[in-house]
């Protein structure tokens, strides 16, 4: 591994921007991922900064369960974020639908049809440390190395 | 008089001030802000499609998931309406436990509302002390209910699991050092210049649009709407002598003041509930039988209505959900956002009516 190689592992570990998208759920999981960024949680000590905006964000998290409006944007949100980048599941509505994935529903879960999903967090909703636990663990191990597994 | 637009700007459907999918359009003339647009759909999931022909026992976990927010008192109107159609009696240590459950809800929503509304005009500071002292909240919430978000904390005939000695205990004091915080953040915004410059005076709604737009909850009650909270009509708030908050100014600073001091007037019920509360069962118990009711309680965002068709077997044939936010939404549209003076006092009014899509859409 070549000393450039290693700074940017070193730095990307510290270093995760994250934006998250809400494609059809009961916005319990959207207040737990605004909850992590309280001062108890403290997401920001972690090198962790949310923001919204998909061309800056380096892991996407994604809320809910597939509405038939999200079904192409969904895909184009992913498209827009550079590469490396990462896709989390947050809460039981991406993984399997939870609650909706019922006769008469409108959604089409899983998330995982229209993009590639790196981790999931199921809870209905998750705790916010669970939250952050799984982006600080699935992120570094997907950045590391990335330039050298491209060459 | 020909209007002259000169761009159309989209805000959202993702944006960095939204919670979550909603897409304002907003037309333009130079800085100033013409007229604005709201489209919905994104989060239309068709929970009222699913409920339909499902036991109570189901659609009450579904009820509550209408909402995540204000999850309590979506879990709390539907099972008032079941009890109301099957005639069940609640004993009066569950009635005053729910107004506990319900009003720590209420304040945990009107503070995370707040805290959107100070992230939105960009003071960061006061947005992360209102997010700590939520969590506060919260934890007594989860020590009452067992859960932090959705609860599930009704059921027909009671509540699920009683307050302790201790807990209580607990709970007061977490809510006394809560409210001498919060008087702190609210002298804060109060006196705060800069939050007075984006708040005062922008985003002004006067009695009479309310009343035609059919406002509802605090938006309604900041333009000086009387009696607008349905907490007025319910027998266990008015026997705890509960008396509505209104507001004259009708800005975005009224909406927002308006929420912090229903906040101190949810710590005071509480307090009243904790102290008085009666000793005896949690639960009745009942039968859920046949019958149809529309009934309506007071969401942290107005009024929610619930319309329920139900058969011998305690199923639901038919339901309809009216929640709070979409009147609210349209009225900041077509009331609030005429003629702003520029994009970003659009965000910000937005924001001050506490919109919640994931309930509007359902």
């Amino acid at each position: 591994m070549s000393i450039l190689q290693s700074i940017k592992n070193a730095v990307r570990s510290r270093s995760i921007h994250v934006s998250y998208i809400d494609v059809g759920s009961c916005n319990g999981c959207d207040i737990e991922v605004l909850a992590c960024l309280a001062p108890r949680y403290d997401i920001e000590q972690y090198g962790i900064y949310v923001h919204n905006n998909p061309r800056e964000a380096d892991v996407l998290l994604v809320i809910g369960s597939v509405t038939p409006q999200w079904e192409d944007k969904l895909r184009n949100i992913w498209e827009k974020i550079p590469a490396p980048k990462a896709a989390i599941a947050i809460g039981n509505c991406p993984i399997s639908g939870c609650v909706y994935a019922r006769k008469g529903s409108l959604t089409t879960p899983p998330v995982k049809n229209y993009i590639p999903i790196a981790a999931e967090v199921p809870g209905c909703p998750p705790r916010p440390t669970e939250i952050l636990s799984a982006i600080l663990s699935v992120a570094p191990l997907i950045f590391k190395d990335y330039e050298e597994k491209q060459s | 008089m020909k209007k002259t637009v000169d761009v159309s700007i989209p805000l959202g459907p993702m944006h960095p001030c939204w919670k979550e999918p909603v897409r304002l359009k907003c037309e333009t003339a130079g800085e100033r802000v013409l007229h604005t647009e709201v489209e919905l759909g994104y989060m239309k999931k068709g929970i009222e499609r699913i409920m339909r022909g499902r036991p109570w026992q189901e659609v009450m976990f579904l009820a509550e998931r209408v909402c995540g927010i204000c999850s309590v008192v979506h879990n709390m109107v539907f099972i008032e309406a079941m009890e109301l159609i099957s005639d069940i009696a609640v004993p009066p240590r569950a009635a005053c436990l729910r107004v506990v459950a319900n009003e720590l809800d209420r304040i945990a929503s009107h503070l995370i509302a707040n805290f959107s509304y100070c992230y939105t005009i960009e003071h960061e500071t006061l947005a992360m002390y209102l997010l700590n002292t939520r969590e506060t909240v919260l934890d007594n919430l989860e020590r009452l209910t067992g859960s932090r978000i959705n609860t599930a904390y009704m059921i027909p005939g009671g509540v699920r699991f009683d307050l302790l000695p201790e807990d209580a205990a607990t709970m007061l004091a977490d809510l006394a050092k809560v409210e001498e915080e919060l008087k702190r953040y609210v002298r804060i915004f109060e006196t705060g210049p800069l939050i007075g410059l984006r708040s005062r005076g922008i985003g002004y709604m006067s009695r009479e649009d309310a009343i035609r737009a059919h406002t509802v909850g605090p938006t309604a009650r900041a333009s000086g709407v009387e009696d607008c909270d349905l907490r007025l009509r319910h027998p266990t708030y008015r026997a705890l002598g509960f008396e509505q908050v209104t507001r004259t100014e009708g800005d975005n600073f009224a909406r927002v003041m308006l929420r912090f001091q229903e906040v101190f007037q949810s710590i005071d019920l509480i307090r009243k509930c904790v102290d008085t509360l009666p000793a005896g069962h949690i639960r009745g118990g009942g039968l859920c039988r046949a019958g149809e009711v529309s009934y309506s309680g007071e969401a942290p965002r107005g009024e929610l209505t619930y319309t329920i068709k139900t058969d011998d077997f305690g199923r639901v044939l038919d339901i309809a959900i009216r929640t709070p936010s979409i009147m609210n939404i349209e009225a900041c549209a077509h009331y609030m956002v005429v003629n702003a003076t520029s994009i970003a006092d659009v965000t910000s009014t937005f924001i001050s009516s506490d919109p919640c899509i994931a309930c509007n859409e359902r």
